[in-house]
């Protein structure tokens, strides 16, 4: 059974400035990292990348980038990534990979994890109270949830 | 990698070796053909800065940056000697093979010998006269 297999890149997009955030789209970002393949493995890299490349998901208030290639040459991808610095000759910017999945849907389950993660790290960042309070919220609806099916579960048990 | 035989025998211990990728490097004897007949010269800096450019095209800044060396050169025939590491010589054979052009010149690479020692490239048999 023959299948194209693909890679899926979960990456985080940094911007140095605040505003760089207003002039991103998928299509820009997929021009851009499409000429990033070109000069950094020329016409090869962009043969081999370019056919099956696809920016699945972009989100830009959390940054978060994902990229599909054919399992063959993902790692060809990977290596550009570390040399884009700009958007479009305007806004600098720094794209990491933070994992590689072989479906979407476990790049999606490792992003939960990451987001629970990072909700933590920002809570010693809070300048206000009301961001405080709102974070803690923010992490115990994420986390609370959790326990109120293992709850449910065991009343459900109880009663049978 | 080598591997040693012992044999012992009534005539005589002998030894064998038997090498591996004996040699890390790659050595190939190119020359560059120009479709017509044109009076243009290259030193060997131009030689080798084109050898790049090629690379540059087909495989980009980490293909330029792959390491070779142009070990002999002849003007008068545009003829050279490179030497490449094994893992490239693929990559660098390729871009020679798609180098079409210098300087809006039609020209082209002639890949005459490829061998892994350095050796093997002054003999050749398709170059021995027979009296």
């Amino acid at each position: 059974m023959v299948r194209f297999k693909s890679r899926y890149l979960l990456c985080e997009i940094s911007f140095a400035s605040p505003n760089g955030w207003q002039h991103v789209e998928e299509k820009k970002l997929h021009r851009a990292i499409l000429e990033a393949i070109q000069k950094a493995h020329g016409d090869f890299g962009v043969a081999c990348c370019a056919v099956s490349f696809a920016v699945k998901y972009l989100n830009t208030y959390t940054g978060i980038l994902l990229l599909r290639c054919r399992k063959a040459h993902y790692r060809l991808l990977w290596s550009t990534l570390a040399f884009i610095h700009q958007l479009g000759k305007k806004e600098t910017c720094a794209i990491t990979c933070i994992h590689v999945g072989g479906t979407i849907r476990t790049c999606q389950k490792f992003l939960i994890g990451y987001n629970r993660q990072q909700l933590l790290r920002k809570l010693p960042t809070c300048k206000s109270e009301a961001e405080r309070t709102a974070l803690q919220e923010a992490v115990r609806s994420c986390t609370l949830q959790e326990l109120q099916e293992d709850v449910v579960s065991a009343s459900e048990e109880d009663s049978n | 990698m080598a591997c040693h035989e012992r044999m012992e025998d009534d005539s005589g211990k002998y030894e064998r070796i038997v090498h591996k990728n004996g040699s890390s490097y790659h050595y190939l004897k190119i020359s560059l053909e120009f479709e017509e007949d044109t009076s243009i010269r290259l030193n060997s800096a131009q030689f080798k800065q084109l050898i790049i450019s090629s690379l540059k095209q087909l495989f980009g800044e980490i293909g330029a940056a792959l390491p070779f060396d142009v070990l002999q050169f002849e003007e008068n025939t545009l003829s050279a000697v490179l030497r490449v590491y094994n893992r490239d010589l693929v990559k660098v054979w390729s871009a020679l093979t798609l180098l079409g052009s210098y300087q809006s010149e039609m020209c082209a690479f002639r890949v005459q010998q490829v061998s892994p020692f350095l050796l093997a490239l002054c003999g050749n048999s398709r170059t021995l006269k027979l009296e």
